[in-house]
């Protein structure tokens, strides 16, 4: 590890998505089966149309916001493959904010480069760039919004967070956490929060974190709600949003926010997918279902939402991490992109677990690598072979929600709590360091 | 078929019957000097499903059968057959898989009209039509005798269908209508014409294809939604528990040293 510094492993990382982009190119042109993603081809489609001074809503099932196709005009006149450059340039980029991450808390060399390795050379992230998935870009986006509230700067967070959900609805529930990590124990103004750094106790054994006295716990928090930084966040970020959202509005009109809104909002597919709910929307298709059927299926992403935001918001990256695999795996519909939503963020919790890789965390990945390769064995034998295998698909799907419950459930038991700030000096109760 | 559906919203078998008769009578081909017949047939060979599962291809062999009583001097002429396959609505085609087909060449020109939602359900959806021009080659009328063979075939995938208690539902296929277009240039300007084989009301030797897709069973709907709910139910529980019981030990200990 010594002998690959990180400079080498961000350009080997660079040349392979170069490599990989090319190979997808000659894929397209001489297999029957693509490399490149059926999305890719609908997001240059509308770019082109939007180039033409026509809406990008004319393609159909473009369900984005605008500046997704307004990125790839480039596509119609530099080269067809600029959305995939800007793409795993991106995928870069998020290698490059995990170090960032890791090294302003102060992470040894060796952990840090393993933690980025795990995110440039993990087969899922370089692929999902290089074959015109869109992702990356929200994952960089999210990871910066992370550095910005580090490094106290509010408002340039604010404008990245609402600009990041007009463009992908999910970061909506990073909204409680990060509103709840704003205390003003750590955010005074005029100065720098402190970082918590991490510690070689952190690695070993589990640490309790005696940062957060009973005075700055999550309690006091919810009682004093409305202090300054919250209230800017909230504003600039709900300000950007709504810009955004009133401009293209304005552009575009009743499809726009049915597209890249509503849809997202209300979407239920009753085609097989990982959601243990596919089946149940399928068999009730062809009738409405009530409001308590409706109000049953979201009350358990809800509770865990709420639950994981009230006990971990202060270790921001954790909370994070622990939201957003929950949030994948109740949603109603569950594909294979939506993972790279929480891939981006493990590697920032890795240093502070201390899960071994032998053989616990072997067993995790194995775990949930195997539930997924189960469920893809029927939704094969369904899609490809056409066997009725509903109900083995369906079951296969509650066995992989019952794999993400498990590793979740380990990390968070073998997880190192530790509040991304601590108290300044001089401040009237004294902190302790680890 | 765009003027079809310029026209009409949905494909019915009935009104597309008398568009084909009624429109299409008007472009035959008589632009041919009276003492010269010219017989031409079209006729679908065999009608075929390929592969498994709910993504196919549909394959159709048309004879194209040219006679003449002598050998005609007609100006140059291009000719193309049309094949107009009518889907039900349990499949459709992806009108930019075609599109991709068309840019490899495969086709002279091919779309799909009608529904083309590639998301809903077939009771959800309308039926669509797939239209495909295949060369013919030129000059094909000015010879004695003249037999063609044309292989079509076009990728189709299967909606979700209703829920049946077999746990499968077929859909069934039937033969295209084919025609012909030949285009020349008379007294300096371009013609086209078609040509139509009659309309045969005896069964057809072709017949339909029968897809087979599996669907759900309305018997599972119960016991489906109250293990789906069940198991989430459980899932939230654990979480939720393991949330409280990590955090509360943070919170014990601290309570403790201070």
């Amino acid at each position: 590890m010594n002998s690959l510094n990180i400079n080498s492993i961000f350009l080997i990382s660079a040349i392979f998505r170069v490599g990989l982009i090319l190979y997808g190119e000659w894929q397209d042109a001489h297999m029957e089966v693509r490399y490149t993603d059926v999305d890719y081809l609908v997001f240059s489609d509308a770019s082109s149309l939007m180039a033409s001074g026509h809406s990008p809503y004319k393609r159909t099932t473009y369900r984005y916001s605008p500046l997704l196709a307004f990125l790839l005009i480039p596509n119609s006149f530099l080269s067809p493959s600029w959305g995939k450059f800007l793409f795993s340039t991106s995928d870069l980029l998020v290698g490059l904010f995990i170090r960032i991450i890791l090294k302003q808390r102060k992470v040894p060399e060796d952990l840090c480069t393993y933690s980025v390795l795990l995110w440039l050379f993990n087969p899922f992230t370089f692929t999902i760039g290089t074959r015109g998935n869109c992702e990356p870009i929200v994952c960089a986006i999210i990871l910066w919004i992370v550095i910005c509230l580090m490094n106290g700067k509010v408002v340039q967070a604010a404008c990245w967070y609402g600009l990041v959900v007009h463009f992908r609805i999910y970061p909506i529930i990073y909204a409680l956490p990060i509103i709840f990590f704003l205390d003003p124990c750590f955010f005074q103004s005029g100065t720098k929060p402190l970082l918590c750094d991490w510690t070689s106790a952190h690695g070993k054994t589990p640490q309790i974190n005696s940062e957060v006295t009973d005075q700055c716990d999550i309690w006091l928090a919810f009682k004093s709600i409305f202090t300054r930084s919250r209230i800017l966040f909230g504003l600039v970020s709900g300000s950007v949003f709504l810009f955004c959202t009133g401009f293209f509005f304005y552009l575009y009109g009743w499809e726009f926010l049915h597209e890249a809104l509503l849809y997202h909002l209300t979407r239920t597919d009753p085609r097989h997918n990982f959601s243990i709910y596919f089946y149940h929307i399928y068999l009730n298709y062809e009738r409405e279902l009530s409001v308590l059927e409706k109000l049953i299926s979201f009350l358990p992403q809800f509770i865990v939402q709420l639950v994981l935001i009230f006990c971990f918001a202060k270790d921001l990256l954790f909370c994070f991490f622990v939201q957003t695999v929950a949030f994948v795996a109740f949603n109603k519909v569950i594909t294979a992109q939506y993972f790279v939503w929480f891939f981006c963020l493990l590697p920032l919790i890795l240093p502070w677990s201390n899960m071994k890789l032998k053989w616990q965390g072997l067993c995790c990945i194995l775990l949930w690598m195997g539930a997924q390769s189960h469920w893809l064995m029927w939704g094969y034998l369904l899609e490809f072979k056409g066997k009725n295998v509903f109900l083995q698909l369906w079951m296969a799907s509650l066995l992989f929600l019952a794999a993400n419950t498990l590793i979740m459930i380990m990390l968070t038991r073998h997880h190192n709590f530790s509040p991304v700030f601590r108290r300044h000096a001089g401040s009237k109760r004294a902190s302790k360091r680890d | 078929m765009k003027s079809y559906f310029d026209k009409y919203e949905n494909l019915h078998d009935s009104s597309f019957e008398d568009f084909m008769a009624h429109e299409l009578s008007s472009g035959l081909c008589e632009v041919f000097p009276d003492n010269l017949n010219i017989n031409v047939r079209l006729s679908v060979l065999e009608l075929s499903l390929l592969g498994e599962g709910s993504h196919r291809h549909l394959s159709s062999s048309i004879r194209l059968q040219i006679e003449a009583e002598s050998v005609a001097k007609l100006p140059v002429h291009f000719c193309e057959v049309i094949i107009i396959q009518r889907l039900p609505r349990g499949v459709f085609a992806d009108p930019f898989e075609l599109q991709h087909l068309h840019e490899r060449k495969v086709f002279t020109n091919i779309a799909v009209f009608g529904d083309t939602d590639l998301e809903l359900p077939s009771f959800r959806s309308n039926r669509s039509v797939v239209e495909v021009h295949m060369d013919a080659g030129s000059n094909i009328l000015s010879g004695l005798n003249n037999e063609l063979e044309i292989n079509v075939q076009f990728p189709l995938h299967a909606r979700y269908p209703p829920l049946d208690e077999s746990g499968y539902s077929i859909v069934e296929i039937g033969e295209p209508d084919v025609l012909m277009s030949c285009s020349m240039e008379v007294k300096h300007q371009k013609q086209s014409c078609l040509y139509m084989s009659p309309h045969n009301s005896a069964k057809s030797r072709t017949g339909t294809v029968a897809w087979r897709i599996p669907s759900g069973k309305k018997a599972h709907a119960g016991f489906v939604s109250v293990v789906t709910f069940g198991t989430a139910f459980l899932s939230t529980l654990s979480i939720v528990l393991t949330s409280i019981y990590c955090s509360g030990i943070k919170v014990s200990k601290n309570l403790k040293q201070s």
